[in-house]
């Protein structure tokens, strides 16, 4: 699947913000595979651009579409149908069903598209150290726990593209050069691309493309 | 593997303001009662009073008979109605029907033979059956029959048990009465005697008489009388309207006199027709209340559910399978609720029809087609505006 960005801007941003960036107001072509990494320090719209492509958010100009399908104009079963087969997401600020358990929280989004067998859950449980709290309430759960969950539930999925905010920003060194691993095993599995957008540039992420936003 | 909604389930805070729940099945419960209940009697009352049994609808029935003054005392050419007038009575445009009343043009005596010491002269009459209130099937006569059936009078059955003890005859109820047979003895011009058996088969409150069939006193008119044309002393008329001016006009004008015989039973169906009407209309308002009530509770669901519900749809979860799957919870309680409604409404039926109406032919122990279907509507539209609801609440958290 092609995503291609073109002109966006959030509506909250000056125009003027253009001229520094590399993707706002600008056109972008990213294709199957490609490892782009965005590279950004806080308040320049990385959440929000992860957002938009998502589309939680469509406070922005521009458009953004993947393959033929605009993103703004897609319905809601579209766009059910495009978060469920082609796009994935490891959200910053994690989202786990607090009452449910790690195990639960991971099965409804295994059962909904069930690219991996169950097994497979606890095997990238195993891998990334949280096996041991697969019957615990997310709620109860540290940040590492509840980001390393949501990295595991992205990867549950089949996708094309799968979208990163931040995904190790409660991890520890060895944790994220686990999940990295992970993540990058799990997309070429998939020939998917990854956008992964964080602070710094990333030593473990095998970057294709670097752009700054 | 289809998709489970095992897992989502507890993530919907069903259990939220349990009372208000409550009020909405209850609410919704009475208000389709009221509603089926109204319906079912509504048909009750049409079944009750339709043509040929009852009471004809709409219609007023009155008879009517010429002013007998002392200059026309004992000239029945003056006092009995012509073909000519009759012919010009059903002429009349306020004038929906005509039926003269005919009268025995023989001597008749009334016997109860061996059953009751009692005996009386008696007269018969017949009117056309579209006239008679309480027409019961089995009010034929076919030539050679020996069983005559009678229609009684109300009243004068009435006016029979309060002279009965003076008599040392036993009083009855209209029940025993219909069961025992009546010896109608008919003599010819040679005042010889003709038995047949006659058999109460209804009560009449409209007319004011002994009615047997028409074709039996037309026969026995021609057999037994001594006349070859026969006239009659009172028409029933068949109007739309009793008050009408220029029907009033007409009677002053040929000087003939009115007998308002049954129009009371017209006027209490329209109130009655009223009464449940107004019931169904509350009904209505009621199911319609409750659906409100039911349909707050629901945006209080999704309210306290929303962020869960918002997850699952960021997780890619169809808003139409959400939709489906989070309306389908309350489709057995909406099917519970009107079945419930339904089964009371069959029970109020049974013991109306049963203990009220005495098993009355015109009315059926079960409930109307009308009120199942009604019903069913009922679940249709609970199901619909709630799915609709869900729906619309669940595309507002994109």
């Amino acid at each position: 699947m092609k995503l291609n960005i073109q002109n966006i801007l959030p509506t909250y941003f000056e125009e003027s913000r253009k001229a520094t960036s590399q993707i706002w107001g600008k056109p972008l072509e990213i294709h199957p595979g490609e490892k782009v990494h965005i590279v950004a320090p806080s308040g320049t719209g990385k959440t929000s651009l992860i957002h938009f492509l998502y589309r939680l958010r469509t406070t922005y100009t521009g458009k953004i579409s993947y393959d033929d399908i605009l993103l703004n104009t897609a319905s809601h079963e579209q766009l059910a149908d495009l978060r469920k087969n082609n796009i994935s997401i490891i959200l910053q600020d994690m989202r786990l069903f607090g009452e449910s358990t790690i195990l639960q929280n991971l099965e409804i989004k295994r059962q909904l598209q069930p690219y991996h067998p169950p097994e497979k859950i606890i095997e990238m449980a195993k891998r990334l150290g949280v096996d041991h709290r697969l019957e615990q309430q997310a709620k109860n759960c540290s940040y590492g726990e509840q980001q390393r969950t949501a990295i595991i539930r992205a990867l549950l999925q089949p996708f094309d593209i799968l979208l990163m905010d931040e995904p190790f920003s409660h991890l520890d060194n060895i944790n994220t050069q686990k999940a990295m691993e992970l993540i990058v095993e799990e997309a070429a599995a998939r020939n998917a691309t990854i956008l992964y957008a964080e602070l710094e540039k990333s030593p473990t992420f095998p970057a294709t493309q670097l752009l700054h936003l | 593997m289809s998709l489970s909604f095992q897992p989502i389930k507890p993530l919907l805070q069903t259990g939220a303001n349990k009372s208000s729940r409550w009020f909405s099945y209850i609410g919704l419960g009475i208000g389709v009662l009221l509603l089926l209940c109204s319906v079912q009697m509504f048909v009750n009352i049409q079944q009750l009073l339709k043509e040929g049994t009852i009471k004809k609808e709409g219609f007023d029935f009155i008879s009517i008979s010429k002013n007998i003054t002392n200059e026309t005392m004992g000239q029945p050419d003056k006092n009995l109605f012509s073909p000519t007038e009759i012919e010009d009575l059903k002429k009349q445009p306020f004038i929906e029907d005509v039926s003269p009343l005919i009268s025995n043009e023989f001597r008749v005596k009334f016997s109860a033979g061996e059953v009751l010491p009692f005996s009386t002269d008696m007269f018969i009459e017949s009117v056309d059956n579209s006239f008679i209130d309480t027409l019961p099937p089995s009010f034929t006569w076919q030539q050679g029959q020996q069983i005559v059936p009678v229609i009684l009078s109300s009243d004068f059955f009435e006016i029979y048990n309060v002279f009965a003890p003076g008599q040392g005859l036993p009083q009855m109820s209209k029940e025993t009465a219909m069961g025992i047979p009546v010896q109608i003895i008919c003599y010819d011009p040679l005042n010889q005697e003709i038995k047949y058996i006659g058999k109460i088969a209804a009560f009449s409150d409209r007319i004011k008489s002994v009615l047997v069939p028409k074709n039996f006193l037309t026969w026995a008119n021609q057999q037994y009388g001594n006349k070859t044309s026969v006239s009659s002393g009172r028409i029933y008329l068949k109007l739309k309207d009793v008050n009408n001016t220029d029907f009033i006009q007409y009677l002053k004008l040929h000087d003939f006199k009115i007998k308002k015989d049954a129009t009371m039973l017209g006027e209490n169906k329209l109130l009655l027709q009223g009464i449940f009407s107004s019931l169904g209309i509350f009904g209505l308002l009621v199911v319609v209340l409750a659906l409100l009530l039911f349909s707050f509770y629901l945006q209080l669901v999704i309210a306290r559910s929303r962020e869960s519900l918002e997850l699952l749809l960021t997780l890619g979860y169809s808003p139409k399978w959400l939709g489906q799957k989070v309306s389908k919870q309350f489709v057995p309680v909406y099917i519970i609720i009107v079945v419930s409604a339904l089964v009371v409404t069959q029970i109020i039926q049974y013991l109306f029809h049963q203990n009220i109406m005495y098993n009355r032919p015109e009315l059926h122990t079960m409930v109307n087609w009308l009120v199942i279907l009604i019903a069913f509507l009922l679940v249709l539209l609970s199901i619909i505006t709630n799915h609709r609801l869900v729906k619309k609440l669940l595309n507002k958290l994109y």
